[in-house]
């Protein structure tokens, strides 16, 4: 039993992981905390949805983080861009505006009713584990927040362009003098941003039915995460995500009433304690 | 502005007020304008933290939620007539959201914001869960005596008395925030807001005044939410959750916020998208949204804002000649 809840809990930890290292990548490169985020993810659930309906689940797990991986480059460039030199409160409100524009916009082409999502055949079997039975689906999930953990880290620590956003999150001015073009990169990663919200919602959708609420039932996790692991460090926001999925699923099975408060018990005793987060601001 | 301008727009937004109140034959349009008029005082209380100290709250839907709950509560034990319990409530939300805005107004920009997102959700989640004291997710009825200082229910919740009741309610908020913060203290939150470290080294107390500003809005927004337990005589945990605190948040950026009348103007605003957008009312939120992300990119300050660039420049020379006088 304790294997079955400690494997659920490493399950929405990963999830938590590809949705948050999104969020984290965003702040760091334009200092936004977008609200939107939730709905990103939610955009992306239902795209895969209907692209999972005209082909299969394999197809809609690359096609909807394209699509969303446009979309993030297109609100970079005509949004966060134009807006760069206000007050970060004012852009933190126009996602919220994004926000609801989404929402309505996925009520209106998709209803307002539950909708489920298969898990791909190869995927819909159960793995031996030390005697436990374990959904092969959710397996995947894990190997999948693994390896955007793994693959993001790499790519910051190897690449160049990596080079280049961690150098443009630790200071935009002085690599953008230096000769990196920050506007083509922030477009960039907030388009990486957004697809990994958006692989993020069609890696959810077989285990976690496709809603309208579904964008705010994540976004408060998310941001939770986000604050713990310090706002802009991935490798925070990767523990982070990992400790908040298992205090919500061991906590939903063994302490129901004080496991809904205490993400956030702990999300306020960090911000008054370190409001930059365990991590601070370090890449 | 002066005292006396002050006072005369006052009494003249009670006139105004009072006019709705006489013509307006229509039951629903009163109730909505009731509505209107209380989520105006609500979006007051997020609007003066944002003006004095420069910070938002996604969580201000905590204080008006615990004021209908505390009033709940308090009339369900009966503890102290309805009128004291008014008070009461009010000046322990006052008292409490003191002693939190000590704690959280140290935390800067955007972490503040989501710290009150935190605060105001932990409220919401216990508030569903707690079915004994609160009645869970199903939310509590209200019980009001039969007469409110001395006027009884029959007549206070006909909606013109009801609508008259909130719209005075509101124009004294608005007009008491006008007087509270044209003297020394609405100059040292300002002072505060805009440089903390220069504020400090000129010898002000820097934590005080913000936590003030914060207990006076937390006030200002559970009186709103006493207004609302006033109209509905119910309330629910849905009065807690964040978006709550979002649509205030709307309407104190679409009105703008550098005035004190941007808010108000602002929820007025928001109930008659949401009333007036008759076929499209499925979409209408994502309209607001729109107005919203226009709002914000162009005018800055809001409805408010663009309104005053209009009026004639007799009045903006008067208001300039003014601001340095009463800089002292």
């Amino acid at each position: 039993m304790l294997t079955i809840n400690l494997f659920n809990g490493l399950v929405y930890g990963a999830l938590l992981i590809v949705m948050c290292s999104g969020l984290a990548l965003i702040y760091g490169l334009r200092r936004v905390v977008n609200f939107a985020h939730g709905s990103l993810y939610m955009l992306g659930a239902y795209l895969g949805y209907t692209i999972a309906l005209k082909t299969n689940f394999w197809v809609a797990l690359v096609g909807a983080p394209a699509v969303m991986a446009l979309f993030g480059v297109l609100l970079d460039r005509y949004g966060f861009r134009l807006l760069q030199d206000r007050d970060p409160l004012t852009v933190v409100l126009v996602t919220f505006g994004l926000l609801l524009v989404i929402e309505d916009f996925v009520q209106t082409v998709w209803g307002k009713s539950n909708l489920t999502v298969d898990a791909p055949a190869a995927l819909s079997r159960s793995v031996d584990f030390f005697g436990t039975p374990l959904p092969a689906y959710r397996l995947a999930v894990v190997v999948i927040g693994a390896l955007v953990a793994l693959g993001l880290t790499a790519w910051l620590r190897w690449s160049k362009a990596g080079l280049f956003v961690r150098a443009a999150s630790t200071d935009p001015v002085t690599t953008a003098m230096q000769g990196v073009n920050t506007d083509a990169l922030s477009a960039g990663v907030v388009g990486l941003g957004t697809a990994l919200a958006g692989l993020a919602g069609v890696v959810a959708a077989p285990f976690l039915s496709l809603s309208p609420s579904m964008s705010s039932d994540v976004i408060i996790d998310s941001f939770v995460v986000v604050v713990i692991g310090g706002l802009g460090s991935l490798g925070g926001a990767f523990v982070a995500a990992m400790v908040l999925g298992m205090v919500q699923a061991l906590g939903a099975v063994y302490l129901p009433d004080l496991s809904a408060v205490l993400p956030f018990v702990i999300m306020v005793a960090v911000l008054i304690w370190k409001p930059a987060g365990f991590a601070g601001s370090r890449t | 502005m002066t005292i006396v301008r002050i006072g005369l727009a006052a009494v003249g937004a009670l006139a105004v007020g009072g006019a709705v109140a006489a013509l307006v034959g229509s039951g629903t349009v009163l109730s909505l304008l009731t509505q209107a008029v209380i989520y105006a005082v609500f979006a007051s209380g997020v609007g003066l933290l944002l003006r004095q100290n420069g910070m938002v709250s996604f969580g201000h839907a905590l204080y008006f939620g615990l004021s209908g709950y505390a009033l709940g509560i308090v009339l369900q034990l009966g503890w102290m007539p309805a009128e004291l319990a008014l008070v009461a409530v009010l000046a322990a939300i006052g008292a409490v959201a003191f002693v939190v805005g000590l704690v959280i107004v140290r935390v800067p920009g955007v972490a503040f914001s989501m710290m009150t997102l935190a605060i105001g959700q932990m409220l919401f989640l216990t508030a569903s869960r707690s079915r004994g004291l609160t009645g869970g997710a199903d939310g509590m009825n209200i019980n009001w005596p039969s007469t409110l200082f001395g006027v009884p229910q029959s007549l206070l919740l006909k909606p013109a008395v009801l609508f008259l009741v909130c719209w005075c309610v509101m124009v004294l908020v608005v007009a008491g925030l006008a007087l509270l913060l044209r003297g020394r203290f609405g100059a040292v939150t300002e002072a505060v807001r805009d440089n903390e470290e220069r504020a400090r080294f000129i010898g002000l107390r820097t934590l005080a005044p913000r936590a003030a500003i914060y207990a006076l809005s937390a006030v200002i927004a559970a009186l709103g939410g006493s207004l609302s337990a006033l109209n509905t005589g119910f309330v629910s945990p849905e009065a807690l959750h964040w978006s709550v605190s979002g649509v205030a948040l709307m309407m104190v950026v679409v009105g703008g916020y550098r005035a004190l009348w941007g808010p108000p103007l602002g929820a007025i605003v928001y109930f008659l998208f949401k009333d007036v957008l008759g076929d499209w009312a499925s979409h209408w939120m994502a309209i607001f949204g729109i107005a919203l992300i226009t709002v914000i990119v162009f005018s800055p300050t809001g409805l408010a804002g663009a309104l005053e660039r209009l009026l004639p420049s007799r009045r903006k020379r008067a208001a300039a000649a003014g601001r340095p006088a009463s800089a002292h």
